[in-house]
């Protein structure tokens, strides 16, 4: 009989952690400038979850999640942090030197918006960048996936 | 100025981008950019030898101050008339040289970016700028050398030139470090204006510069390089092995020369003794060549000599000989390249003794060939002799033993240059097959180019004064000693002549008696065999560079992870306890701690110590794992949040990627065959070292001010109250941002290595 290596058990589990590990990396990475957090925690904890999806369901499930390659999310990350410090020097600040502005935004009432947070969101895509791509290279079966139990 | 930089480098990138469209004008575009560089040259020439440079300075980092300025005075118009004024006809010569393809498109770019190098290296008023269009010539010259790519000893020749002057440029660019330091700028204008006293740094930096010099200008020892260089095209020596880029190294000395005589005494003895060896040397070489461009090479290492002897020596006279000889060698010698190149082109073979009365089959080449070489053998009425007569006159002045040694260089002269003649155009014993007397009638076109070269020589030999403004200028420009010498038809009835004459007289005899001479020759080649040849020397020592190169790699990159972590280890262990040792260290003992950090320090202590006896690599990683726990709890502690998250992360990341790992591995660790007491040495001083680097660096704790500054600053200057990621993204930014690259970079090359070796598994399985 053909199955594949996985557990139902796990993932069960995994299906239901992974998601609130997504939307947790994301509160990191936004609380970052005045709490604990910030774009490395917060794609490392992003991080944590797509390991948790390859041992789950391995290379394949983590393809359909996450159908991007690692090397876009890499290099959309270091471009995003690029963007936003040659942005800094359009105001005539000197490159990723931050300003911010303070708005209103419905829901969310007065904020702070930093421009050091699309740095960090930079930061954050290079993290889960790596973490994938790690997984991906590390995680290649030696043999074909399905094996016989 | 800068526009002429440009023109040539998009001339160059437009070429190499569309060669298919621009293939037919390749070299008339080069011919362009020289006639615009002339026209420009000519342009600016009257103020310029009037006494007031032309300036330019372009702004490079202005926080910095780095500033690469331009400066042409006198000296460097003559040169940058030089460059182009040798370019125009060349590049149009080359037109014709070479079928339109690809590859002579290529070749055109590369002139082309030689052109604008050498421009850039003539005008430059910034050491560094100097050196990097130096660099440029050289790797040009690489490339143009190596042109027959499919040739092994094209590209042999090829890297050897790029090796010697390569090196000596790397050598020249440590002189010139040490020589700004000490000067305090890195300006030519103001280093010459007022050259640093002669500490050791100083001497150091100015021996370096003449080696970078002695290289690029192909004087002994390195001259070897040079011949070996006529493996380029013909039009590429004509440029750059004969008029311009041999040139550089002259026009260093003759720039700088004043300068470094004043500077260190040994300067003026060691150039003129260089210089003095190598005319001699490259003249008696010349006579004794069969292919007539490796005759007309060894003449230019002999005429470089001398003219680097003269220009390099700083003394006024002497440079304005130099001077007037260099133009009048860019002139001839430029001329002959091509003259040999149309012979190569239209006979096949540029072999002396396969060559016989080119004179009848090719009598427009022949013309041409005899007015530039009256002017190489400095005949009366020639610019040659007026130039010769010029440096005589001042050598005479000086030294008596300078002048016979440049006279037997003349002498030598006089009879290469009647062996190149008399070789190639006279009609020889009818033992020799004439393999190719009956040649085509060289193209017009390839003989245009040479012949208005001639007449330029012809003319400033029948009116030498005309260049006397522009000689002159560029003397006092170099010396500020104005009229220095004369360019006259006729000296009268002088010292100098009676030595020019006599070595036309020896010369000529040489010549007549050339079977004499030969046997002379064969009888000494046999006893120089015993001495070492440059070429022999270089070519010896390569293979030893490469072997001591290998070895010595193989002693540090063996391999070995364990070699390779040792190095790393006792470095890091060694370099900070002997400084620390040295300054005498304070230690501090820190205050006992709670009991919770006392239990979380024996907890790690257990995980590490029980590491070192577990076996199986899947224990080995949980027990690491425990170790960065303890340390992130420990974070915690002490009241760092986002440490202990972030060490949190890590470390779980880190298990899971080392468990993948661990799959392709054995699951045991094998005993250490070898070495194991080694191994448990650098690990206990690994061990010792950081719990004595805890004491010192205990001790040495006090608040920095860029902390408090930080604090400060994080909530109004950043608007974030989290002061670490606060400096992460703001403060230092820029640091993140290089780190985030190098993460980038660690994954691509951590899945470059792992993915091929993990498919190769699974296709074998």
């Amino acid at each position: 009989m053909k199955t594949t290596r996985q557990s139902t058990i796990l993932e069960a589990g995994v299906v239901t952690v992974a998601g609130p590990l997504m939307v947790f990396s994301i509160y990191l990475l936004f609380a970052g400038h005045n709490q604990p957090g910030g774009g490395f925690s917060g794609g490392l904890v992003a991080g944590v979850s797509v390991v948790l999806i390859w041992i789950a369901g391995g290379t394949a499930t983590l393809r359909r999640v996450l159908p991007v390659r690692s090397t876009v999310l890499m290099g959309s990350g270091l471009v995003v942090a690029a963007i936003t410090g040659f942005a800094a020097l359009l105001p005539g600040l000197e490159f990723l030197e931050s300003g911010y502005i303070e708005t209103s935004l419905p829901l969310f009432g007065e904020v702070k918006v930093v421009s050091a947070l699309f740095f960090d969101i930079g930061v954050y895509l290079v993290v889960i960048g790596m973490a994938l791509g790690l997984v991906k290279a590390l995680g290649e079966e030696e043999a074909p996936a399905e094996v016989e139990r | 100025m800068i526009p002429i930089l440009v023109l040539h480098l998009a001339m160059a990138l437009a070429l190499a981008l569309f060669h298919r469209r621009l293939g037919r004008w390749a070299f008339l575009l080069g011919a362009i950019g020289a006639a615009a560089t002339l026209l420009w040259a000519l342009s600016i020439a009257g103020g310029v030898i009037a006494g007031s440079p032309v300036t330019e300075a372009f702004s490079w980092v202005p926080s910095l101050g780095l500033e690469i300025g331009f400066r042409i005075d006198s000296y460097g118009l003559l040169f940058l008339l030089v460059v182009a004024g040798a370019g125009l006809p060349i590049f149009l010569y080359s037109h014709r040289y070479f079928p339109a393809s690809r590859r002579a498109t290529i070749f055109a770019a590369t002139m082309l970016v030689f052109a604008g190098s050498m421009v850039g290296l003539v005008t430059a008023d910034h050491l560094l700028a100097l050196f990097v269009f130096w660099e440029l010539t050289t790797i040009s010259s690489y490339l143009l050398i190596g042109y027959k790519d499919e040739d092994a000893s094209a590209r042999s020749a090829a890297l050897h030139a790029a090796l010697v002057t390569g090196a000596g440029g790397l050598a020249m660019l440590g002189g010139m470090v040490l020589l700004a330091g000490e000067a305090g700028t890195y300006v030519i204008s103001e280093l010459i204006a007022n050259p640093p006293a002669a500490t050791a740094a100083v001497n150091a930096g100015w021996a370096l510069v003449l080696l970078g010099a002695v290289t690029k200008s192909a004087l002994f020892p390195f001259h070897a390089w040079l011949p070996g260089a006529m493996a380029a095209p013909t039009p590429a020596s004509a440029f750059l092995h004969s008029a311009t880029m041999v040139k550089a190294g002259i026009f260093l000395v003759g720039r700088v020369g004043v300068a470094a005589a004043d500077s260190v005494d040994w300067w003026q003895p060691v150039v003129l003794a260089l210089g003095g060896v190598t005319m001699v040397l490259g003249g008696w070489r010349a006579l004794r060549q069969y292919d007539l461009k490796l005759l007309l090479a060894y003449g230019t290492v002999s005429q470089l000599g001398f003219i680097f002897l003269l220009m390099g020596s700083g003394i006024p006279e002497l440079v304005f000989g130099g001077i007037a000889l260099l133009l009048s060698h860019a002139l001839f010698k430029a001329t002959m390249f091509m003259v040999v190149g149309a012979i190569d082109h239209q006979a096949g073979t540029r072999d002396l003794r396969r060559l016989s009365g080119l004179r009848r089959s090719m009598p427009g080449v022949f013309r041409v060939a005899v007015a530039a070489g009256l002017s190489m053998a400095a005949i009366p009425l020639s610019f040659g002799f007026a130039a010769k007569e010029a440096a005589f006159v001042a050598l005479v002045d000086e030294n008596v033993w300078w002048v016979a040694a440049a006279a037997a260089a003349s002498t030598l002269t006089v009879a290469y240059t009647a062996r190149f003649l008399i070789g190639a155009f006279g009609s020889h014993d009818p033992g020799v097959e004439p393999a190719l007397g009956s040649a085509l009638s060289v193209r017009n076109t390839l003989l245009s180019a040479p012949s208005s070269l001639a007449l330029v020589t012809v003319a400033f030999g029948l009116v030498p004064t005309a260049l006397f403004p522009l000689v002159n200028g560029a003397t006092e420009a170099v010396t500020g000693l104005s009229k220095a010498g004369k360019l006259v038809v006729w000296p009268g009835w002088v010292a100098a002549l009676a030595w020019s004459l006599a070595s036309l007289a020896m010369g000529s005899a040489l010549a007549w008696r050339s079977d004499l001479m030969s046997r002379a020759g064969d009888r000494v080649a046999v006893v120089a065999k015993r001495l070492p040849d440059a070429e022999d020397v270089f070519r010896r020592s390569i293979p030893g560079l490469i072997r001591f190169a290998d070895r010595s790699s193989s002693l540090l990159q063996n391999g070995s992870l364990p070699a390779y972590l040792a190095i790393i280890l006792i470095v890091a262990v060694v370099g900070p306890t002997v400084a620390v040792l040295a300054e005498g260290p304070t230690l501090s003992v820190p205050e006992s701690g709670s009991l919770l950090e006392w239990m979380l320090g024996i907890l790690i202590i257990a995980f590490a110590v029980s590491l070192a006896f577990v076996r199986r690599r899947f224990a080995v990683v949980i027990l690491l794992g425990g170790v960065g726990y303890g340390i992130a709890a420990v974070y915690a502690v002490f009241g760092g949040p986002d440490l202990t998250l972030t060490q949190l992360l890590v470390e779980t990341l880190v298990i899971t990627l080392f468990a993948l790992v661990l799959r392709h591995l054995p699951a045991t660790f094998d005993r250490p065959a070898t070495a194991r007491l080694p191994r448990l040495a650098v690990a206990l001083a690994v061990g010792a070292f950081v719990f004595g680097a805890g004491l010192v660096v205990n001790a040495a704790r006090q608040p920095s001010a860029v902390a408090a500054t930080y604090l400060e600053q994080a909530v109004p200057e950043a608007a974030g109250s989290n002061v670490v990621n606060v400096i992460l993204v703001d403060f230092r930014a820029f640091d993140t941002f290089g780190e985030i690259t190098v993460l980038v970079a660690a994954v691509l090359g951590a899945a470059g290595l792992v993915v091929p070796v993990i498919r190769k598994a699974r296709s074998r399985a």
